[in-house]
């Protein structure tokens, strides 16, 4: 896989505006009311979605990291245990995107890719609420969570596509013009 | 322009899976009723129309449960105040007994169906 060869710190600054795309997302995200509140549409995965593509390994885990201290500083729970969600529904979600994406690129479109990540972080998130929770209870949330995951992963997933195929801006990084 | 490819339909398809196997987890709520009993950092299930008794170790000693005729109760419990004792028989899902003392939790599970001449309202 070739990454696009611009200079470490415009490298780093395209870290930066991801992750700030992520943090503003974030706070658009926590607008949009909800039936509970910590079920999420997952707005803020939309630049780890396309920073796939443009990122290296460790620069992608570094953007994952801004995004969960990101959100937490949005919604006001990087001090709480809720944090631990946020953290192992990324986590989890960044790690099979990446490996869908490194390994099945010619077989998967960022549809595919975004739809294993949803379901990724909801799995985890899932299990982690019937550790800290709800119990065995939370087998009872599970259906409504990965509905909505697989709705707004789709959707989400449409966007980047489009996006990774159209944007000007995505192709000139790829190419390492910036 | 290349859309969608075969990889995403098989994604689409394992998590409609995932999905389905997670409703699941309803079918099991409705049923024939079920006595649940959490003691001893355990869960213990009994069928609500067989007849018999239990003991469950806890804190302060021994409680007792006995299953008749498709009710539950507290027969015995080495817990101060006998709230749980006091409690009666249960017989309908969502129903509970709690013995806290001894950490005994006693719950009916299964389809809730509205009891004949029963009254189930709220009012404001």
């Amino acid at each position: 896989m070739t990454y696009p060869s611009s200079s470490p710190k415009v490298r780093i600054e395209f870290v930066a505006l991801l992750a700030a795309c992520a943090l503003f997302l974030s706070t658009v995200e926590y607008l949009i009311p909800k039936p509970v509140p910590f079920m999420r549409i997952g707005l803020a995965n939309l630049p780890l979605i396309i920073g796939l593509g443009l990122l290296t390994k460790r620069e992608y885990i570094l953007l994952a990291l801004l995004k969960v201290l990101g959100q937490g500083l949005i919604t006001g729970t990087i001090f709480s245990y809720i944090i631990l969600f946020s953290i192992a529904g990324t986590f989890a979600s960044t790690l099979l995107m990446y490996i869908v994406y490194r390994f099945f690129k010619q077989w998967v479109s960022l549809i595919g890719v975004s739809i294993a990540g949803a379901m990724a972080s909801n799995v985890a998130q899932l299990t982690l609420s019937q550790y800290l929770l709800f119990g065995a209870a939370a087998k009872l949330i599970a259906p409504p969570f990965l509905v909505v995951g697989l709705i707004s992963s789709i959707i989400l997933g449409v966007f980047a596509q489009q996006f990774e195929q159209n944007s000007a801006w995505y192709r000139s990084l790829r190419k390492g013009s910036l | 322009m290349k859309k969608i490819r075969l990889g995403d339909i098989i994604i689409f398809l394992l998590s409609l899976v995932l999905i389905g196997a997670s409703f699941g987890s309803y079918g099991k709520l409705s049923g024939k009723p079920e006595v649940r009993v959490q003691a001893e950092g355990r869960e213990w299930v009994y069928d609500l129309s067989v007849n018999t008794t239990a003991s469950f170790s806890g804190p302060v000693g021994t409680t007792s449960i006995e299953i008749h005729d498709g009710k539950v109760h507290v027969l015995a419990s080495d817990c101060r105040n006998k709230v749980c004792i006091a409690a009666g028989w249960i017989s309908s899902a969502g129903e509970w007994i709690i013995c806290l003392p001894n950490n005994v939790f006693i719950r009916i599970e299964g389809s809730i169906e509205p009891q004949a001449g029963g009254v189930d309202d709220i009012s404001f």
